[in-house]
């Protein structure tokens, strides 16, 4: 069974931004440790992975909201650095040639223009409004909730639903 | 010389690029798309022969400068979406210098290598060459259409195509040109006959019957009866004809689809379900039949009917022949409209049954598991969550495709009353030449002149519904096929060895399965490949029966590139005995022979006797005539293992793999299979991934797999002087066997 890890037990400092070491009450310390979501998509702060260099799996966080605040901050910035999958806010432009499409979406990481090659299998609609996009680079994207899309956006990004 | 890059170097680092480095020291550079924060910006990396300069808006002072000799190592960490290009100072200190989405990972990979070879003494020209060869590979695209091609020497299967989706239709169609020749003939005449009996209306309206004349009216009914006759008589036998040619093009075209879906590659089918595949063979097709007899035969009879029609009623009168077309913009605004509103909503219904067919392919055959875990109602539920999304989405097609067709009769409804309104007016007055039997006629054929309107009205709607299905049916039909660049090359007696020369491959950009695997197989070895799960073993195995081929490095078997040998000489020169293998709904003797072509029974048993199967087989009350069930139900798993091994046996391979063949049957099933594998090997080159180590006694050489490298590679006794991992797993089974021995003892005392 993993090693979970409830609440107070850890204290959790940054290691260059992507990273944290984390030290245990019992004395333990770990450096460089990967933070891995075990729900990426269904379960964003509940049950992360703590890797080590090796990919040995050290702990697992059942809930970010449980840890101490200063944890809690450095768990969610590196999160944050960690995973990036730019939330899309509305469509700009999309262009069709030799059936590559290439899109261009405002995120708030800001304006980028992804390659999408199949529809069918690059986005993934989800029963909670939720899209998900993996361009043909194999980036990920998030549109929060289809349905709060501006018309222009919602015309560009419906028919391939 | 132009600086190798796999972006356009950014403007806005120009100057300080131009200041800082000197242009003609640049290697090769690497163009990021993210800033160090993760914010989408311009990002830049160059390489000299002895230094790196990042370019960052997140650097103080924009740039950043290292030079190899202060560098320990150089790696890109794969975060989630993104990677960053990281150097480990002799310092210790880390550094993360350069971020980017996975776009750049593939060259960022490259020149990490580059900076840890150099450092390792490598001459830098030599290293710079291999990083070309990566962005060579990146920037290989067909110069016509764009088309990422596998390697520089492909051949664009898009431009050697036709191109467009008429074109790649087309030649569906001509083989039945005769037919559908006939079949518009016989279309044209039957309308132009269907064009006369409102003309013999108005013959009787205005001279038959007002001039009371019998045998007239006799003459004229018994042409008119005649008229009938040829015109259905025509338009049965054109059915027929139509139905057969039809039935042959559908035919071919889903022939042409199962072939293609045959060879295309495995990571094709990584990418997309069953379902969807199986929704386009069956129905897909249909969609695309239908659609071409409209185009080819109703279309052609519609246009030539709407011709004669605007002839005949501008003939019998302008007048009301122009009242007549009053609708007709209107009509074809609207079904313009509707095409755009429809389209899109077509898509998405196709997607919506794709995903039932998907339900239905996952669940039907997993039946068995289904059951297991009584998990009926969970699946029904499922199910119905999927048709009831289909149900909705149909709902939204429903409504314009009903409410369209409605409006457009309505209009031409209105278009007759005008034309009763202003003809009756004519014909009362008596001021122009209309007569009612002329009146009577026109309207007869202004009725008609409404049929091929509709009909090219509502050709937007079956047009938008085809082209949905035509999208996906190219999908697999345009989908790079597996590569086989060396048709046709065989070698003349396949020895068997076997040689990973730097190869590196991953599934996807986020994560290296194999790196830098370099391994010699000799003729006749028997490799033992172990490893823990998900290490790789059978990712090399994958890439040594070319299910990908997308990998850097090469592999080669008697010193020639496997990617250079014939594909299907190849493959049939390798026998792979896989965990759980594959059945088929046929007779135990077909399952032994797939794949050997004509075979002697007396071959089928041997093989059956050499795989220890053929006892099992004998005792079957129907023997080798034993129907399997779907995916080999009715027998056990070890029998299924045999059989299977029998099917290697009959194609007399020069290379055995063995994947698990023995990871999931009971220790007496295990004694037989090995038996089996034992007769099987002698002097074949031989792999076998296993578990149990045991199973690896007759190895002379053990591969260890951990984390996509080899790690130890070696005589069995070399390795275990080494005392390394292999080492370790020998010791934890021989303890785990011991255990087991001493429980079952005890057991039996």
């Amino acid at each position: 069974m993993p090693r979970y890890i409830e609440g107070s037990e850890v204290n959790f400092t940054e290691n260059d931004k992507i990273f944290v070491d984390a030290e245990f009450y019992t004395g333990e310390k770990f450096t460089e440790l990967e933070l891995h979501r075990m729900f990426p998509i269904t379960g964003l702060t509940k049950y992360i992975a703590l890797l080590d260099k090796e990919g040995n799996e050290i702990a697992v966080i059942r809930n970010i909201e449980d840890l101490m605040p200063e944890s809690k901050k450095v768990v969610e910035n590196c999160l944050r650095e960690y995973y990036m999958i730019p939330r899309i806010t509305r469509f700009i432009k999309m262009s069709e040639k030799f059936k590559i499409w290439m899109w261009t979406a405002e995120t708030d990481k800001g304006i980028c223009t992804f390659e999408i090659r199949n529809h069918i299998t690059a986005i993934k609609p989800l029963y909670d409004g939720r899209v998900l996009i993996k361009d043909a680079n194999d980036n990920r994207y998030e549109i929060p909730d289809v349905n709060k899309l501006d018309k222009k956006s919602l015309s560009m990004i419906l028919p391939k639903l | 010389m132009k600086t190798i890059t796999n972006k356009p170097i950014p403007e806005k680092y120009m100057d300080c690029l131009h200041k800082n480095v000197n242009e003609g020291d640049i290697l090769f550079a690497v163009v990021g798309d993210l800033n160090l924060k993760g914010r989408y910006a311009e990002s830049l990396m160059v390489f000299t022969k002895d230094k790196l300069v990042a370019f960052d808006e997140c650097y103080e002072s924009t740039f950043y400068e290292l030079s190899y000799t202060d560098i320990e190592t150089a790696e890109v960490k794969r975060l989630y979406g993104n990677a960053v290009f990281r150097v480990t100072l002799k310092s210790g200190t880390k550094r993360s210098v350069l971020r980017f989405s996975y776009a750049s990972a593939e060259v960022a990979d490259a020149a990490a290598v580059f900076i840890n070879a150099v450092n390792d003494g490598s001459d830098y020209e030599y290293e710079a060459e291999t990083v070309k060869s990566v962005y060579h590979k990146q920037r290989c695209f067909c110069p016509k259409c764009g088309r990422k091609l596998p390697n520089p020497e492909a051949e664009c299967i898009n431009c050697a195509g036709k191109g467009k989706i008429v074109s790649k239709f087309a030649r569906y169609v001509i083989p039945e040109k005769k037919s559908l020749f006939i079949c518009m003939l016989l279309s044209v005449a039957a309308t132009a006959l269907s064009l006369a009996p409102p003309y013999i209306t108005k013959i009787m309206v205005d001279d038959v019957i007002p001039g009371r004349d019998s045998s007239k009216l006799v003459t004229v009914l018994v042409a008119l009866l005649g008229i009938y006759i040829l015109q259905y008589v025509m338009n049965g036998l054109r059915s027929y004809k139509l139905r057969l040619a039809g039935d042959r093009i559908t035919l071919n075209l889903k022939k042409d689809i199962y072939e293609k879906a045959q060879y295309l590659p495995l990571s094709f089918y990584d990418k997309i379900s069953t379902g969807s595949v199986i929704n386009r063979v069956n129905s897909d097709a249909g969609v695309i039949q239908t659609f071409i007899m409209k185009i080819t035969q109703e279309a052609v009879v519609q246009a030539f009917t709407l011709v004669g029609l605007v002839i005949i009623m501008f003939s019998m009168s302008w007048k009301l022949a122009l009242f007549s077309l009053i609708p007709v913009p209107v009509v074809v605004v609207a079904g313009r409209l509707f095409g755009k509103i429809i389209g899109p909503k077509y898509m998405r219904l196709w997607r919506r049954s794709a995903s039932i067919s998907t339900v239905l392919a996952n669940s039907i055959p997993g039946v068995r598991v289904i059951k297991a875990f009584t998990n009926e109602s969970q699946t029904i539920k499922k199910f119905e969550r999927y048709c009831d999304e289909w149900y909705k989405e149909d709902k939204k097609v429903a409504v314009p495709a009903a409410v369209f067709p409605s409006v457009i009769t309505f209009l031409v409804t209105c278009g007759s009353i005008v034309v009763w309104f202003l003809g009756g007016q004519m014909v009362i007055t008596g001021n122009s030449e209309i007569s009612l039997g002329l009146l009577v006629s026109f309207v007869s054929y202004a009725s008609m002149f409404y049929t091929p309107i509709n009909f090219f009205a509502n050709m937007s709607d079956s047009y938008q519904n085809t082209l949905a299905s035509a999208e996906k049916i190219l999908d697999i039909v345009d989908a790079e096929p597996e590569n086989n660049f060396g048709k046709g090359n065989t070698l003349d007696r396949m020895q068997g060895k076997i040689e990973f020369k730097n190869v590196n491959f991953a599934f996807d950009r986020s994560k290296k399965v194999l790196s830098n695997i370099n391994l010699t197989i000799e003729p006749g070895d028997i490799v033992g490949i172990v490893g823990t799960t998900g290490s790789g073993k059978s990712t090399l195995i994958n890439l040594l029966m070319r299910y990908y081929d997308d990998y850097d490095g090469e592999i080669l078997v008697d010193g020639v590139n496997v990617k250079d040998i014939d594909m299907k000489y190849y493959r049939d020169a390798i026998g792979y005995v896989q965990q759980e293998p594959l059945m088929f709904r046929d007779t135990i003797f077909n399952n032994i022979a797939f794949g050997s072509g004509r075979v002697h029974v007396e071959q089928v048993i041997h093989a059956a006797e050499v795989a220890n199967a053929h006892g099992f087989i004998s005792k079957l009350p129907d023997a080798y005539d034993t129907m399997l069930g779907e995916r080999g139900v009715g027998l056990s798993g070890g029998e299924r293992q045999r059989v299977s091994i029998a099917r290697a046996v009959l194609k007399n391979p020069s290379i055995l793999i063995f994947d698990e063949a023995t990871a999931a049957v009971d220790s007496e099933t295990e004694h037989l299979i090995q038996g089996a594998i034992e007769r099987l090997i002698s002097g074949r080159t031989t792999l076998m991934i296993a578990h149990r180590l045991s199973t690896l006694r007759k190895a002379n050489k053990i591969v260890v797999v951990d984390k996509g490298e080899i790690i130890e590679c070696g005589t069995p006794e070399e390795l275990l002087k080494m005392k390394g991992k292999y080492y370790k797993l020998v010791e934890i089974q021989s303890m785990g066997e011991q255990l087991q021995k001493r429980k079952a003892e005890e057991n039996f005392e």
